[in-house]
């Protein structure tokens, strides 16, 4: 199957590498950024693997290695023009659960990043349309970062987020700067509000059609990751709007032990999704044939 | 390739040779019944091995990947952590495998080693395997009800992935070399030149040999086309799926299956071991994420990745052999008789009474 993004930076391993050995990290600080998500940032102990790492492509993982427990795939939030390196963590098993137990200054070990990621300097020229749902954000706040900064390369850019509550909007430091950037329309929404939401009301979707927004759908890339409810929601109406399905890209998540395309859990279709994914375009998606 | 004769008496020396080369050398031994298993040779069993057995179930898959295969050893101390790769690096041989599991270690060869990623693990115990495969010629010791090699296309004579091949001509064996440390072995006096009437021996107890496979059939061409096309109606599937027990055994046994899962271990009060372990599609669990959402959530859902990932073409193509060398033992375990011949037989006979209401 034709890859969506080129694999420049997961490269063939050398011939001596061991694929599936970890790399120390240290673990800088931790901060709260919804309840049971938290925001790590680390560094590994070794600079030269610091400078590899620090070469990924928006929308690659990594497999993050907690001693004793065991091993899990996380999208890699930070933009790669960004200093830091961080994930942002749901607790949900125990893996994540002993990721949350870690305390600054301890150790645990990173290796990638994997996978295809998305083909930012493709879309040169472009609008960008990003829709997220909850945690879907996550992989997406990667591209969002590179785009901005590089924003002379891209048409438009457009971002529709929406969380269950006020309370679970993600990286609101950051919604609040693009809010207020000129060169980017953001437009949040919640499904249930409380007091202090004076925003909208409503699943993600709801916001194409407020008045005033204006989904630009020729020479258009559209971003979409969240929650399988939303995501079909939102790929319907996209699809109605006009969009063509491989104009819309996605990030598959399946669970995973290698993520270099050999322990077999993430293979759907006719696609390992450590490796020929985890970004695919919507008409990909539909061929693999299998629930988001 | 070169052919040499050997005495039927010297045959055991082959095995005799490989451990003075240092090789630890493992071979098929017989219990009672049909029970058969590969066995490390030893001076008090080495008597006992034997040419002409049923194929033992537990595949020698296992030489190259082990079912538990400890991958690193992390260790504590001072506050320091230590991670250390352990290989496993000495000289193994296989005295007696058959051509389809030489088939399906050639297949592993392509999937493990294949592609951007190299397995390490995988390299330095496939590096250090010596094959001394054995052809399948006796119609009631070594062809079992399940065999279907032929359909394969890996058997009954490997065509080459081994390093040495021994058959047995009835009143003399023939052996022949697939690499160069296979000929080296022919410096040993003890193997003389073939002659053509001995060439033309083989042959024709190869051709009579094709004769003897029983019943078992798959009609793998047909069924490779109707899965990549996508043409498979999910009532089959479902039908499918309804005979399957998720008991896992058709991968356990399979010698082509790849998959693993990675699971850490306490050993010691500062040390963890990370080991790999054999896994199957079958199991619910395969595909469950933290957090519970599995998208593949019905049986027959499993049973259509196993079946979609061993017979699509783009598959075939991706490691250029199939992930099915027809040597039969998942159709030999299997309670709900959905190994491979059936599986494939059920499809080719849903699709192609499907085809007939399509004209084309």
């Amino acid at each position: 199957m034709s890859r969506v993004a080129h694999n420049s930076t997961s490269s063939p391993a050398a011939a001596t590498e061991n694929i599936y050995l970890p790399k120390l990290a240290v673990l800088d600080r931790v901060t709260d950024d919804i309840p049971e998500v938290r925001t790590f940032y680390w560094h590994f102990e070794d600079a030269t693997e610091q400078a590899k790492f620090k070469r990924f492509r928006p929308g690659q993982f990594a497999q993050v290695s907690l001693f004793g427990i065991g091993e899990f795939p996380a999208s890699l939030p930070p933009s790669p023009t960004e200093e830091e390196t961080f994930f942002t963590i749901r607790q949900v098993g125990s893996c994540t659960a002993a990721l949350h137990q870690l305390k600054p200054g301890e150790k645990f070990a990173v290796r990638g990043p994997y996978g295809n990621g998305f083909s930012m300097e493709d879309y040169y020229g472009k609008n960008l349309v990003f829709v997220a749902g909850g945690i879907g954000l996550i992989p997406l706040r990667s591209c969002i970062v590179y785009a901005l900064k590089h924003r002379d390369k891209y048409q438009r850019i457009q971002i529709f987020y929406g969380s269950k509550t006020p309370r679970e909007l993600m990286y609101l430091p950051n919604l609040r700067e693009w809010q207020q950037s000129a060169g980017v329309e953001c437009y949040l929404t919640v499904d249930r509000s409380s007091d202090s939401w004076s925003g909208n009301v409503g699943v993600v979707g709801s916001l194409f059609k407020k008045p005033g927004v204006q989904v630009p759908v020729d020479n258009t890339m559209a971003f979409v990751c969240g929650p399988p409810i939303m995501f079909r929601f939102v790929i319907k109406d996209l699809l109605a709007m006009g969009f063509r399905e491989g104009n819309i890209v996605s990030t598959l998540e399946r669970y995973m032990k290698c993520g270099v395309g050999k322990c077999g859990h993430c293979c759907i279709g006719v696609a390992y999704v450590c490796v020929d994914g985890p970004v695919f375009t919507y008409e990909q998606i539909r061929k693999l044939g299998e629930d988001i | 390739m070169k052919a040499r004769i050997l005495e039927r008496a010297d045959v055991p020396k082959i095995v005799e040779m490989l451990r003075q080369q240092g090789y630890e050398v493992f071979a098929p031994f017989a219990g009672r019944g049909r029970d058969t298993w590969f066995d490390l040779v030893t001076d008090e069993n080495r008597d006992r091995i034997q040419v002409h057995l049923p194929n033992p179930y537990y595949p020698p898959k296992r030489f190259v990947l082990p079912h538990i295969e400890r991958l690193m050893k992390i260790r504590r101390s001072n506050g320091e952590i230590q991670i250390e790769p352990t290989y496993r690096e000495r000289k193994r041989a296989i005295f007696g495998i058959r051509s389809c599991d030489v088939a399906g270690i050639w297949h592993l060869d392509r999937f493990y080693l294949g592609r951007d990623f190299r397995d390490l693990y995988y390299e330095k115990r496939r590096k250090n395997l010596f094959l001394v495969n054995v052809v399948c010629t006796d119609a009631e010791r070594d062809i079992g009800e399940e065999c279907f090699c032929l359909c394969a296309d890996t058997g009954p004579a490997a065509r080459d992935q081994f390093d040495l091949q021994v058959m047995d001509l009835g009143d003399e064996y023939m052996v022949v070399a697939g690499t160069p440390a296979g000929e080296e072995f022919f410096a040993n006096p003890m193997f003389r030149k073939a002659t053509e009437a001995q060439v033309e021996k083989r042959r024709a107890i190869l051709s009579e040999v094709r004769k003897h496979f029983k019943t078992t059939t798959s009609w793998f061409p047909a069924t490779v086309r109707y899965v990549s096309q996508g043409n498979i109606l999910e009532k089959t599937w479902e039908e499918i799926g309804n005979r399957c027990l998720e008991c896992g055994g058709c991968t356990y046994v399979c010698p082509a299956c790849t998959c693993f899962t990675v699971s850490d271990r306490q050993v010691g009060p500062n040390e963890i071991e990370r080991v790999r372990i054999w896994d199957a599609c079958a199991l619910s669990g395969f595909t469950r994420m933290a957090g519970g959402h599995n998208p593949r959530r019905a049986v027959h859902d499993r049973r259509n990745r196993r079946f979609f990932r061993k017979l699509a073409h783009y598959f075939i193509q991706r490691e250029l052999s199939m992930a099915c060398v027809g040597c039969g033992r998942c159709a030999a375990v299997c309670h709900g008789d959905i190994g491979m011949p059936s599986v494939v037989e059920m499809i080719r006979r849903a699709t192609a009474a499907n085809d007939k209401l399509q004209p084309v």
